[in-house]
């Protein structure tokens, strides 16, 4: 059985005078891996941070788990969290990074988890761990960005553009540690990407943003 | 010029025999300059973040008017104290006037505008994904605020130095509030009032130069900071 963990229908975001996001309608099932493309600037990260709570959508509606999007607990906010396109960390070290999300949920012992993340995104704990987050490289904060939300098991999880810095072989790496949250965890996984060949060895279905708008890809 | 030349000399004799009144006026003034920067940093860095990051109608009136605040008089400030504590005022019966507490009042009302006007300042200037990577990552509004200002922790710190070297320096509020009492409520810049007007150069000198001195170590701090801030 299936269950539809977004909803949304004719939701549309602007800014100014700007309809930069005009989606008809959309549902996100439960546990499956949704892929979008479309070119700079069409609206795709505007829809994701709909979908992780970060901004109100202009008009329409959106619903998670049958609760309309104002309505949303922090218990279910905690349950989706989003990569952002250019990755962020905080001002401490890789370990202080990854355990935050776990320390503000109030899990003290975090060191085993810590290092399960780090290591699946390729990074050697005993190296990295320690690290402030003003030594590391461009793909390097990108992984660890990545682990900052592996580490909290999501029930969704939101990628913008993961592969963007990274090599090759950190590619897969990410490729690899996203089907596994979703067959450990049952994450459900929606993926912004460039890169349509990679997307298409990961995505159940893939869409495709232009003007605001999304269509299937087939 | 002679006797600025022999008030020298003694001055030095004061601060390295360790001259009991010389080192209580610095007492007093690092105690009640820690408390009012203290309280400065307590209440203005909230307000500050609130300012720096909430969209409300009427933003922009606060911030001119924390930004006029930054030039309150000191003397005004112990005018408004003045007229509070007096055993007549308000708040007389609180019995602050002519204390430490009493002056670390005023001094707080000082320092208050810079360290809220430097907070909002930082966090405006705060990354935006930084809020999206705290909220998306499960803070709640109170964690945001804390992690937010710890983020910003640099620029805080900032904030309260540079209050302190507003507060360290004033004597409008150390006069009329505290009253500049020998032992108890004289501090380095109402003593060095004081002695002046009395033509004792010596304790003037001394404390002028210990005054200096703190204020090089809040600049060299303030440097230092204003680096790791960036
Ligand atoms: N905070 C904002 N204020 C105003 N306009 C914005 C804002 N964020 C995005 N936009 C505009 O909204 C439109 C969609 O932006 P969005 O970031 O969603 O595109 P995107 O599909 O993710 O592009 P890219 O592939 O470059 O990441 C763009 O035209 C952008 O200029
Ligand atoms: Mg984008």
């Amino acid at each position: 059985m299936s269950e539809t963990l977004y909803h949304l229908e004719k939701v549309t975001q602007v800014y100014g005078h700007r309809t930069v996001l005009d989606v008809e309608s959309l549902h996100i099932e439960a546990r499956s891996i949704t892929g979008v493309i479309g070119p700079n600037g069409s609206g795709k990260s505007t829809l994701m941070r709909i979908l992780a709570f970060l901004e109100k959508p202009a008009s329409g509606r959106v619903s998670f788990q049958d609760q309309p999007f104002t309505k949303v607990t922090l218990e279910q906010r905690r349950q989706v969290t989003m990569l952002n396109q250019e990755p962020y960390l905080l001002k401490r070290s890789v370990k202080g990074n990854i355990s935050y999300g776990l320390k503000i949920r109030g899990i003290s012992d975090t060191s085993r988890p810590v290092d399960r993340a780090l290591s699946k995104v390729g990074l050697a704990p005993d190296k990295f761990l320690q690290r402030s987050w003003r030594e590391l490289s461009g793909g390097e904060a990108q992984r660890v960005a990545l682990a900052a939300r592996l580490v909290l098991k999501p029930k969704v999880l939101l990628l913008d553009e993961p592969t963007a810095s990274v090599d090759r072989e950190s590619s897969e790496l990410i490729l690899r540690a996203a089907l596994d949250a979703r067959d450990q965890w049952g994450t459900t996984l929606i993926i912004i990407s460039h890169q349509l060949t990679w997307l298409r060895q990961i995505a159940d279905r893939i869409l495709s943003m232009d003007y605001g708008r999304l269509s299937p890809v087939h | 010029m002679d006797y600025l030349l022999s008030g020298l000399i003694q001055a030095f004799e004061l601060l390295f025999k360790g001259d009991p009144e010389t080192y209580s006026a610095v007492k007093t003034t690092v105690l009640a300059s820690s408390l009012s920067v203290a309280a400065s940093m307590v209440i203005g860095s909230p307000l500050g973040f609130c300012l720096g990051y909430a969209r409300f109608p009427g933003r922009r009136s606060v911030r001119v008017v924390v930004d006029t605040l930054l030039s309150l008089p000191t003397v005004v400030i112990g005018l408004l104290c003045y007229a509070f504590m007096s055993h007549r005022g308000p708040l007389g019966h609180l019995g602050l006037l002519f204390t430490i507490p009493g002056m670390a009042v005023g001094q707080t009302i000082l320092g208050l505008p810079i360290v809220v006007a430097m907070t909002a300042t930082a966090v405006e200037n705060l990354d935006d994904r930084l809020k999206q990577t705290i909220l998306t990552l499960g803070a709640d509004p109170r964690q945001l605020l804390l992690t937010s200002l710890w983020e910003a922790r640099f620029a805080l710190a900032l904030a309260g130095a540079a209050a302190y070297g507003r507060i360290v320096s004033e004597v409008g509020i150390s006069m009329m509030v505290g009253g500049n009492i020998k032992w108890h409520t004289r501090t380095i810049t109402t003593a060095i009032a004081l002695e002046t007007g009395k033509g004792q150069f010596a304790m003037g000198i001394a404390l002028g130069l210990i005054l200096l001195a703190l204020a090089l170590m809040v600049n060299v701090a303030m440097s230092g900071l204003k680096r790791l801030s960036e």
